[in-house]
C-alpha cells in the first residue's frame, strides 16, 4: 500500500478509530495485523519474509539470554538468516551478472541462473532494524523481549516499514511496550507533517522527477541539460524521501508513537561529515554504530581510519542497490570525508591544537554568514556531484557525462538546460524557503515573537495553501517513492 | 488554544481551496466539456473526435487491418505485409496506446467505415487486454477516438476502478473547481522560466516547440529497462479482471460487425537466450484468455516462446529491430495460412 492513495487514507482513519478505543495489548495486536495487511497489501507473499525475520530474530535473542554461552551462535543465526534472505533477493543477479562477466572475460561463457522473482519492497530497511534489535541484545544493551507480537510489531510498525527512519530497538521498542494515550498536540503535528509530507511528495518531487526522468532518458544530453537533470534529481530525492519521512512521522503520532528525524535539511550542510549527520540519520547512525565503530572507528592511525570510513560509505552504497553505480556513490562520499578529515589533521598540526575527537559525523564549527553560504554552496555542488553518480545506473553512461563539457554545447540546449534548471528550482522554492529559514533560526537570528493567534492563523493558511497547491499542481505523473526501489 | 488552533488548520485546508471558485471567475476557462470518462475525470477541455480515418478505410478497404501500440509497430511492416499478402494493409497505431484506444478505435474508426477486412489483428502484452487502465492517461491519443460519450467503455472504467477513490476525488475537485483552476495555473507555473527568458511569444512558442523535440524519441536512450517492466501477477487474474475490461466490448462489437478479430500476444525480450519467465499464474491467466477469446469467435495467437524469435530481432525493450521488423513481418505472412479460417 502506499501513502498516497485513497487506500492508504480510509485504512489509516480505519485503523486510528479502532485503536484507541481498544486496551494496550489489543492496541499491539491491532497494529500488527494493520502492519501486515499493509505490507501484503499487493504481495500476500512478502509476509513469508518478514514473518520469517521476525520468528528468526525473536528466537535468536532469547536464545542467547536463556543461553549465554552460545550467543555468538545465535547471532551468527540471526546475522545468516537476515543477511542471506537480503543477499537472495537484492544481490544474487548482481553477483551472478558479474560472475558472468568476469567468467566471460575469462574466455568462458556460463548460462548461469537468473532470479526472477520482486525485490521485496522495504526489505533492506526492516532487515537492518530488526538486526539492531538482535545486535544490541548479543551486546547486552537490550535485554530480550519475552513477548512476540512486541517483537513483531516494533520490527513491522506500518508507517516506517517500506522506507524507514529506521529505529532501533532501545528507541523503538519501549514505546511499543507502553501504554499510549492520545495526545492532541502530538495528533496536531502529525497531521501538519502529513499534509508538508504530501505536498512534497506530489507537488515537487513528483515535478521535479518528470525533469529528471526526461534528462536521464535523453541518449545525447548536453552539458547543461544533465546538470539540471541533476539538480531536479537532488530535489526530487531530497523531497521524495523527507517526504515518506514525514508522512511515517506524522502517521506515527497519531498512534502514540514519535519516530526520529531523519532528515536535517541536508542541503544546508557545509561540509561532507556534516551532510552525513543530515541525510537519511537512520541509516548513517546504524552504519556508524553497527560497522564503523565496530571497525574501529576512528581509534588507531589516520590510514586505518581512513579504511573504516571508505568501508563503511562503500557498504551503505551498496545497501541502496546491487549496482556499481551505488557502490561508486558510497565511495565518492567516503573520500569526501577522508578529504576533509585530512584537511582538518594538517590544520591542527599547523596550529598546534587539538581537533576534537574525530567522530565520523561531527558538526561544523560556526562561521561568519557569508563563509557559511559559500560552504553550503560549495557542498551542495559537491553533492550534485555524487547524485549523478546514484541516478546513472550504468557505468557508461557515467563516463559518457563525465566527458561532457560546456564548450560543445548549442545555443538551444544552453537554454533548454537553462529553463529546466528554473522550473525544477521553482518547484523546490518551498523546500529552500524552509531549509534556509530553520537555517536562519538556529543561527540564532532575532525572532519577534508572534502571538499564538497569529501562529495559529500562518499554520492555517500554510495547510490551504498545501493542499490548493495538492490539488492543483500535483503532478499528472505520480511516481513511486524513489526509496521503495532500496 | 492548541485545540483551536488545529481546528483552524483543518478549517484553512478545506476552505483555503474554495478561493478557486473565485480566481475562477478572473482567468476564466472556455472550452471545459464533460469527460466522455467521467468515471475518473472531471469537464476538461478536449481535441475533438478525428472522423477522418473513417473515410480513409472506406476508400482503402484493406485486406487486414493492425490496430496496437508500438509493439505492433515495431513488428509489422505493412508494405511488406500488403506484398506478401497482396492484400492492402491498413495500419491503426499509436506508440504508448492501451486496450481503451484499441476498443474505441475498432468502435469508432473500423466498424463506422464499413469495411470488411480478412483480419483485425489486435497486438498487445501479457496482461494488457485484461487492464483497461493501461495507458488510459494518454489522452491525447484517445480524444481524437473518442465521440462525446462513451457509456460502455465509461463502465467498464468505473467498474474497474472500484471507483470510490476518484468518485471521491472528482467530487471533491469539482466542490473547490480545481479542475478548472489547474487549467490556467499549471501552464504558468510551467511557463514562468520561459517567459523570463524569452519575453516575446512568437519565439517563446517556437523555443517550446524545440524544448519538445528535443526530449522527442529519436534523442531517448534505448528503454531496455524501461519498457521491460515485468507484468505482476496481480494483474494476472483473468477471471477478476475481463469484466472489468474492454476485451468483451471489442468481441462484442467485432461479432455484431460481421468482422474476424485476432489477438496477437507478442513475445517480450527473450532472457539469457530464453523465454521470458512465464510465472504459474502468467501461465494461467494465458490459458483462460486463449479459451475466452476463442470461445467468443475470435483468433488468438502467441508468440511467446516462438523459437524463431530470438534476442537478435529485438532493438530496445520489446521492440523489435528494423532486421526484426521485416523478419517478423515474413514469418507473420508465411504463417497467415494456417491461423486464419
Amino acid at each position: 500500500m502506499i501513502f498516497h492513495s485513497l487506500d492508504f487514507l480510509v485504512f489509516f482513519a480505519l485503523v486510528v478509530s479502532v485503536y484507541w478505543r481498544l486496551p494496550h495489548r489489543a492496541q499491539n495486536a491491532l497494529l500488527l495485523a494493520a502492519s501486515y495487511f499493509f505490507y501484503g497489501y499487493v504481495h500476500p507473499w512478502f509476509l513469508i519474509l518478514i514473518g520469517s525475520s521476525t520468528l528468526i530474530d525473536y528466537a535468536s535473542a532469547r536464545g542467547m539470554e536463556q543461553w549465554p554461552a552460545r550467543r555468538r551462535l545465535f547471532m551468527a543465526a540471526s546475522i545468516a538468516s537476515n543477511f542471506g534472505m537480503l543477499g537472495f533477493f537484492k544481490y544474487f543477479n548482481f553477483f551472478v551478472d558479474n560472475l558472468a562477466a568476469a567468467l566471460a572475460a575469462g574466455g568462458i561463457h556460463a548460462s548461469l541462473p537468473v532470479l526472477r522473482v520482486l525485490l521485496p519492497v522495504g526489505i533492506s530497511f526492516y532487515t537492518f532494524q530488526a538486526m539492531s534489535y538482535t545486535i544490541d541484545v548479543f551486546r547486552g544493551e537490550l535485554r530480550a523481549r519475552r513477548s512476540l507480537l512486541d517483537v513483531a510489531v516494533f520490527i513491522s510498525f506500518f508507517p516506517h516499514l517500506v522506507a524507514g527512519p529506521i529505529q532501533r530497538a532501545s528507541y523503538l521498542l519501549p514505546q511499543v511496550e507502553a501504554k499510549r494515550r492520545f495526545s492532541l498536540k502530538a495528533a496536531a503535528s502529525g497531521f501538519y507533517l502529513m499534509v508538508w509530507g504530501f505536498f512534497k511528495k506530489l507537488v515537487i518531487a513528483d515535478n521535479v522527477g518528470v525533469i529528471a526522468n526526461k534528462v536521464f532518458a535523453l541518449s545525447d544530453p548536453s552539458f547543461e541539460i544533465l546538470w539540471a537533470g541533476v539538480f531536479a534529481f537532488a530535489i526530487q530525492i531530497y523531497a521524495d524521501f523527507s517526504a515518506y519521512t514525514d508522512i511515517a512521522r506524522g502517521s506515527s503520532r497519531w498512534l502514540g508513537f514519535e519516530l526520529t528525524e531523519n532528515f536535517d535539511h541536508p542541503y544546508m550542510a557545509r561540509t561532507p561529515a556534516d551532510f552525513w549527520r543530515r541525510w537519511n540519520i537512520s541509516l548513517s547512525t546504524w552504519f556508524r554504530d553497527y560497522v564503523y565503530i565496530p571497525l574501529g572507528g576512528s581509534r588507531g592511525s589516520d590510514a586505518r581510519w581512513a579504511g573504516n570510513v571508505l568501508v563503511t560509505f562503500l557498504l551503505s552504497g551498496l545497501w541502496h542497490g546491487a549496482s556499481w553505480n551505488y557502490v561508486l556513490w558510497g565511495l565518492y562520499h567516503g573520500v569526501l570525508l577522508v578529504l576533509t578529515r585530512g584537511r582538518l589533521s594538517r590544520r591542527s598540526a599547523a596550529t598546534g591544537k587539538p581537533q576534537p575527537t574525530h567522530a565520523l559525523l561531527q558538526p561544523p564549527a560556526p562561521h561568519g554568514r557569508a563563509r557559511v553560504i559559500l560552504q553550503a554552496a560549495g557542498m551542495f555542488a559537491l553533492s550534485l556531484f555524487g547524485w549523478l553518480l546514484f541516478r546513472e545506473t550504468q557505468l557508461s553512461a557515467i563516463a559518457r557525462d563525465l566527458r561532457l563539457s560546456p564548450w560543445h554545447s548549442s545555443a538551444l540546449d544552453r537554454r533548454v538546460g537553462l529553463y529546466l534548471l528554473l522550473l525544477a528550482f521553482g518547484y523546490s522554492v518551498p523546500l529552500w524557503v524552509q531549509s534556509i529559514w530553520i537555517e536562519w533560526r538556529r543561527r540564532g537570528a532575532p525572532l519577534r515573537t508572534w502571538p499564538s493567534w497569529s501562529a495559529a492563523g500562518v499554520r492555517a493558511i500554510a495547510c490551504g495553501a498545501a493542499f490548493a497547491g495538492i490539488l492543483v499542481l500535483r503532478s499528472r505523473t505520480s511516481l513511486d517513492f524513489i526509496y521503495f526501489q532500496f | 488554544m492548541r485545540d483551536v488552533s488545529f481546528l483552524l488548520s483543518l478549517a484553512g485546508l478545506l476552505l483555503l481551496p474554495f478561493g478557486f471558485r473565485l480566481a475562477n471567475r478572473v482567468h476564466p476557462a472556455p472550452g471545459m466539456q464533460p469527460s466522455y470518462l467521467p468515471a475518473i475525470e472531471g469537464p476538461r477541455e478536449r481535441a475533438p473526435f478525428d472522423a477522418g480515418p473513417i473515410s480513409d478505410l472506406a476508400r482503402m478497404n484493406p485486406g487486414f487491418v493492425v490496430i496496437g501500440d508500438s509493439m505492433a509497430g515495431s513488428r509489422i511492416d505493412p508494405a511488406v505485409l500488403a506484398r506478401l499478402t497482396a492484400r492492402p494493409v491498413a495500419p491503426l497505431l499509436y506508440a504508448g496506446s492501451g486496450p481503451a484506444w484499441w476498443y474505441l478505435v475498432l468502435e469508432n474508426w473500423v466498424i463506422p467505415s464499413g469495411i470488411h477486412p480478412r483480419c483485425v489483428f489486435i497486438f498487445f502484452r501479457d496482461t494488457n487486454l485484461t487492464n483497461v487502465l493501461f495507458r488510459i492517461d494518454a489522452r491525447w491519443a484517445m480524444d481524437p477516438v473518442a465521440h462525446a460519450r462513451e457509456d460502455d467503455l465509461n463502465a467498464v472504467v468505473a467498474r474497474r476502478r472500484g471507483s470510490v477513490f476518484y468518485r471521491v476525488r472528482t467530487a471533491l475537485e469539482n466542490v473547490y473547481r480545481a479542475p478548472q483552476a489547474r487549467r490556467w495555473i499549471e501552464p504558468a507555473v510551467n511557463a514562468w522560466p520561459a517567459e523570463l527568458m524569452i519575453p516575446y511569444h512568437k519565439p517563446r512558442a517556437a523555443f517550446m516547440q524545440q524544448l519538445n523535440d528535443r526530449f522527442d524519441l529519436a534523442h531517448l536512450r534505448p528503454m531496455e529497462a524501461a519498457d521491460m517492466q515485468a507484468t505482476e501477477d496481480r494483474e494476472a487474474d483473468f477471471d477478476a479482471f475481463v469484466d472489468r475490461s474492454a476485451l468483451p466490448l471489442m468481441l462484442r462489437d467485432a461479432r455484431q460487425a460481421g468482422l474476424t478479430l485476432c489477438f496477437v500476444r507478442v513475445q517480450r525480450r527473450p532472457v539469457g537466450g530464453r523465454t521470458p519467465f512465464q510465472s504459474p499464474a502468467l501461465q494461467r491467466y494465458v490459458a483462460k484468455l486463449k479459451a475466452y477469446i476463442e470461445h467468443n469467435g475470435a483468433i488468438f495467437i502467441d508468440d511467446t516462446g516462438d523459437p524463431a524469435q530470438t534476442l537478435d530481432w529485438y532493438a530496445d525493450g520489446d521492440h523489435l529491430s528494423h532486421d526484426g521488423r521485416e523478419r517478423y513481418t515474413e514469418l507473420f505472412a508465411s504463417r497467415l495460412r494456417q491461423r486464419l479460417p
